[in-house]
């Protein structure tokens, strides 16, 4: 029952194996540094037509790595994303199936990452998977890329449901452009955290919203930006350039500790067995500390997903169309339409 | 609202610059592309958040940044286009906007430079500016330079 994973909602085209019973058998992706570019940079093209030159090349990677290519089902994304992206994904599905006669089901991004760091668990024991993923229910998970900053909540019915979003910018986008701001080069977001490093994060201060409302699960990091804006603008450029190491730390330990106390939050509000971590900025190692220090204090297991499932992949694709089977859609003949604006998560 | 942002609006926090947004909903021909010009951090996406509320827009409006654009439904069907990542108009015509989305709609968009031979005519120039620490003003030229 081997499912073929078909992921183009955005900038990445990608294909993967997945095998129920042995886990991800290899993944094809059309560029090395997805992961940096999960944090919202600049792109050479976004065009739709880009995946369609990727796609073949893809195809005969996968073809030339796999002795014998055999898939039962194939898992494709429908939405969110661009609707010409998407479009080009779904085509190559529907040209699959009309060669080889597998069906195609279609896969919600947003709610693929929100399993994805439920791959390794399963790789480990297959067979164990379920039970195992049982014990981690109900799960509290943060999902934060360049696009989406959400908070949502895996039920013992295995359903998510949607607790909270940002009202403005993605907590991805607001470290890029931060390290715009900062007059940093792209990618901006591992910028911000390499320089943060070697900086001292209480020497500026900048605002944290709706911190002050611990019962408000939402996240708003347009204001951080503005003020980041309002610091620069009284500072002279030696000045900027002298301080740039501990701007950079300041600036993202706003944005982690913003994300981290709205998952301390929601866990007083909705208590839970485990906590996750998912989407490109799962990369972030300032975030990741953050996070395993609120598990550490909260006594729960934390499963962030691994680089090579954050940032836009295909192999979460075909597992959540394994994991998380309520979240798919069937190719029927009437209705099989990309969903660009398809909402995750039930509310 | 149109005279006063034409000559020069100050706004002293987002909630001033989301209800400029907001009254320039009820004076906007429906034809009009608004390109929202101005540097991070200046409030172009609230002031489009305020569009949204002027047009009966209940849903959250975030930054398009990653997405590109982000289509809503209201009095009047509102496409929030960013163009931040784009590099060239032909990006923005590969997006197939037109095929997928039936007009009428308002498209307003964010870094309009990056795509200028792209934008639908007639279309509004909004100028975004810091003068101070919560001094932002907001400048409506008829054409777009």
């Amino acid at each position: 029952m081997t499912i073929l994973g078909i992921e183009s909602s955005c900038d990445e085209s990608a294909l993967a194996l997945f095998d129920p019973n042995r886990g991800v058998l290899g993944q094809w992706i059309s560029s090395q540094v997805a992961l940096h570019r999960e944090y919202g940079g600049v792109v050479p093209d976004l065009a739709s037509r880009e995946h369609l030159k990727n796609f073949p090349a893809l195809l005969d990677l996968m073809e030339a790595e796999c002795e014998t290519l055999d898939y039962d089902v194939i898992a494709v994304t429908l939405g969110p994303g661009l609707a010409g992206c998407l479009a080009m994904g779904t085509a190559l599905a529907r040209s699959l199936s009309l060669a080889t006669g597998v069906p195609v089901i279609g896969v919600n991004h947003l709610r693929a990452h929100a399993f994805s760091p439920f791959i390794p668990l399963h790789e480990g024991e297959p067979d164990r998977f379920p039970e195992r993923f049982r014990e981690l229910l109900p799960h509290l998970g943060l999902l934060v890329s360049g696009g989406n900053t959400l908070l949502f909540r895996i039920g013992e019915d295995r359903r998510p449901l949607w607790l909270g979003g940002t009202v403005d910018d993605a907590a991805g986008e607001a470290l890029d452009k931060g390290a715009k701001l900062l007059g940093l080069p792209y990618p901006g977001g591992p910028e911000i955290e390499r320089r943060a490093r070697a900086g001292d994060p209480a020497r500026f201060a900048f605002p944290r919203a709706f911190s002050g409302d611990r019962g408000a699960l939402k996240f708003s990091f347009s204001g951080l930006k503005t003020s980041l804006r309002y610091r620069l603008a009284d500072m002279a450029p030696e000045e900027i350039a002298a301080c740039r190491d501990d701007l950079c730390s300041g600036y993202q330990e706003a944005v982690v500790a913003a994300l981290a106390g709205k998952v301390a939050a929601a866990l007083d509000r909705y208590p839970c067995a485990s906590i996750g971590l998912s989407g490109g900025v799962a990369n972030n190692g300032r975030l990741c500390d953050a996070m395993r220090a609120l598990a550490a204090r909260r006594q729960l297991p934390l499963r962030i997903s691994r680089p090579e499932h954050s940032g836009d992949n295909a192999a979460m694709i075909a597992f959540a169309a394994h994991c998380d089977p309520d979240g798919t859609i069937p190719d029927t003949d009437d209705g099989f339409r990309v969903a660009p604006a398809w909402e995750p998560f039930s509310r | 609202m149109i005279e006063e942002l034409k000559r020069g609006l100050t706004t002293r926090s987002p909630e001033d610059t989301e209800a400029a947004g907001r009254a320039l909903a009820g004076e906007l021909p429906p034809d009009i592309t608004l390109a929202l010009s101005g540097p991070l951090g200046t409030g172009k996406t609230t002031f489009v958040r305020g569009l949204a509320r002027g047009w009966g827009i209940r849903e959250t409006v975030i930054s398009p940044t990653f997405q590109l654009y982000a289509v809503y439904d209201g009095d009047r069907r509102l496409v929030h286009f960013d163009a931040y990542r784009l590099e060239s108009p032909e990006a923005a015509d590969d997006l197939l906007i037109e095929d997928f989305l039936e007009p009428p709609y308002t498209l307003v968009v964010e870094w309009p430079e990056k795509v200028a031979p792209w934008l639908p005519e007639p279309c509004f120039q909004l100028l975004f500016g810091i003068t101070g620490e919560h001094r932002h003003i907001i400048l409506l030229n008829e054409e777009m330079p």
